[in-house]
């Protein structure tokens, strides 16, 4: 604003209210009552000066703005629009995806190690919908379904089969919510043996700090082998609620939800809950995640 | 507020130097209020684009799958209602998709919308710091507080706005209310509403983004599924606020637009601008 004396005036007339007849006030009062606007006097050559400049910059701004969306839409969005350049490229994708890293950087520090998820009632148990991605596979691998795990402290990769894995683990209950990252969320009824027991009677390499969950059954739509896989932290593997489960609502695994061991993590969104897991593997470094190399996050906390 | 009749002269005798080149206009919106109030477009707009991506993928209103389409989806619903009674879209190409279509980034795109949301919705917190800031900052946040008396004002304001387009095509007088506060008694409380609705947004946001860490904050909304219905019905409650907020801005004029812009208003009295209405 121009560099004249501020003049702070009161109108001269006004509407005679409640409000405006003296009357001693609490300081308090005051501090929330509404100013009158403060007066400036200015030459009205700097007036139009100033809002030129005021509005050419809005206008360089609104352009902008719809230039960086524009930019930022996703090429089929921008099809629709009638825009048919090519504006895809690694520079766009590295940009939207430092948004997901911000965002699962976020997830990562709310985390907390002790923090409980709500459990619910038997009543409260809401149906599961099969979410395969594709074709729910055959349920031919049941029965020569075996866990490798590799990446351990022995050195030597371990395989179990599923009755060794119940005779050896305690089982635990939980009812939990379950949330897609597609938005809709079911009430389950999960038991299975804690992922932290099977870190302590299998120990992995003293550096480890991820997990990768494999499905070698996953199928594609045409029903094709497409692996599936899904990287853990160590910090939610061994959550009290992460579990590897074995059955769901009282009956064993299906094959629609997984058997006969699906990991079950509740702070994590669905796509993490790996269903009929073949193979655990240790890891230094993070692994890679199926759904995150379709443009998902990686860390996936909620 | 008493006004004394000390500055009562004092405004005269600045109206007495009038011969001289210079001109009254009354400090409006902040630096930061203007920044942010105009950031909202571009950051809402994406976050409702993306937004409504993301409900494609699982929509809060659902009924029964159709026999015939396999659809559950309302909105889906709309769509194809849309094209089937709108003359020019009897032939469009996928009724279904029609809503996202137009009203989204478009149905398949889950991976790419919630990415782009939390891009926006990052920039949209921030931003509200930004205008909160802006408001400490000036004081303007005195002039966004309801007041009582709001209640049968904006009765006033809604009848006033009601009755003018019927006034101007019979040629009659209508009378503005009278008012002597920087908003009038419906503009108070509808900034006032959109800006707590901004925060519910944001809570509403966090609720469904972290249900576990934050199960706290998603009880508060009755819990996950609610909350999304919440989040959903908030970003309709923007809607409806910025249609009626753009027709009015345009017919109250361009000072009041431009005072969004370069931050004063060259109405000092709003009396005067009352008489000249007459």
């Amino acid at each position: 604003m121009s560099a004249d004396e501020n003049h702070p005036t009161r109108k001269p007339e006004e509407i005679p209210s409640a409000e405006k007849r003296p009357q001693p006030r609490l300081k308090a009062q005051r501090f929330f009552e509404e100013q009158g606007p403060k007066i400036i006097k200015a030459a009205p050559g700097d007036l139009h000066r100033l809002t030129r400049r005021d509005l050419l910059l809005f206008g360089a701004g609104s352009l902008g703005a719809l230039a960086g969306i524009g930019y930022l839409l996703p090429q089929e969005t921008l099809g629709r629009l009638g825009v048919h350049a090519d504006l895809d490229s690694p520079k766009k994708e590295r940009f939207l995806n430092s948004a997901l890293r911000f965002d699962d950087d976020v997830a990562e520090a709310l985390y907390s190690p002790n923090r409980i998820v709500p459990t619910y009632s038997k009543s409260q148990i809401t149906a599961l919908r099969n979410n395969y991605n594709g074709a729910t596979p055959d349920p031919s691998y049941i029965p020569g379904w075996r866990l490798t795990l590799e990446g351990l402290a022995s050195g030597v990769s371990v395989s179990l089969d599923i009755r060794t894995l119940l005779a050896r683990f305690t089982p635990h209950e939980q009812i939990t919510r379950f949330v897609c990252v597609e938005g809709w969320s079911t009430i389950a009824w999960w038991s299975g043996l804690k992922f932290d027991d099977l870190l302590h009677a299998y120990p992995p390499i003293s550096q480890a700090r991820w997990a990768r969950v494999d499905s070698s059954v996953n199928l594609d739509e045409a029903g094709n082998p497409d692996p599936y896989y899904a990287s853990l932290d160590f910090a939610t593997a061994r959550h009290p609620q992460t579990l590897l489960a074995t059955r769901f609502n009282g009956q064993p695994l299906t094959v629609e939800h997984g058997a006969p061991l699906r990991l079950l993590v509740p702070v994590k969104l669905g796509l993490k809950n790996v269903k009929a897991v073949t193979k655990i593997t240790y890891r230094v470094d993070q692994p890679s995640d199926y759904w995150a190399e379709r443009g998902y996050s990686r860390y996936d906390g909620i | 507020m008493s006004h004394s009749t000390s500055s009562y002269n004092e405004q005269n005798s600045t109206s007495a130097l009038s011969e001289q080149p210079r001109v009254l206009v009354a400090k409006k919106h902040q630096l930061l209020v203007r920044w942010s109030h105009w950031l909202n477009v571009p950051i809402l707009l994406g976050l409702i684009l993306s937004g409504m991506s993301t409900y494609w993928a699982s929509p809060v209103y659902q009924h029964k799958p159709d026999p015939t389409t396999g659809n559950v989806d309302f909105v889906a619903d709309v769509g194809t209602w849309i094209c089937a009674h709108v003359p020019g879209l009897l032939h469009y190409s996928s009724p279904p998709d029609w809503v996202y279509d137009h009203m989204s980034l478009g149905p398949y795109l889950l991976a790419d919308a919630l990415r782009l949301h939390w891009f926006f919705a990052y920039l949209f917190m921030l931003n509200g710091l930004v205008y909160i800031a802006g408001l400490a900052l000036s004081g303007e946040w005195r002039a966004l507080l309801p007041r009582l008396t709001d209640v049968r004002g904006a009765l006033n304001m809604a009848r006033y706005y009601a009755g003018k387009p019927v006034a101007m095509l019979l040629r009659r007088t209508w009378l503005h209310p009278r008012f002597a506060t920087k908003y009038n008694a419906l503009q108070r409380p509808a900034y006032f509403c959109v800006s707590v609705a901004g925060c519910l947004s944001v809570a509403t946001g966090w609720s469904i983004h972290k249900p576990m860490q934050l199960h706290w904050l998603a009880a508060i909304f009755g819990g996950y599924d609610a909350a999304r219905t919440w989040h959903f019905w908030l970003m309709w409650l923007f809607i409806l606020f910025v249609v009626p907020h753009v027709i009015l801005v345009f017919a109250d004029g361009w000072d009041t637009l431009r005072s969004m812009i370069v931050g004063w208003s060259a109405r000092v009295h709003r009396s005067e601008e009352f008489e000249n209405e007459r």
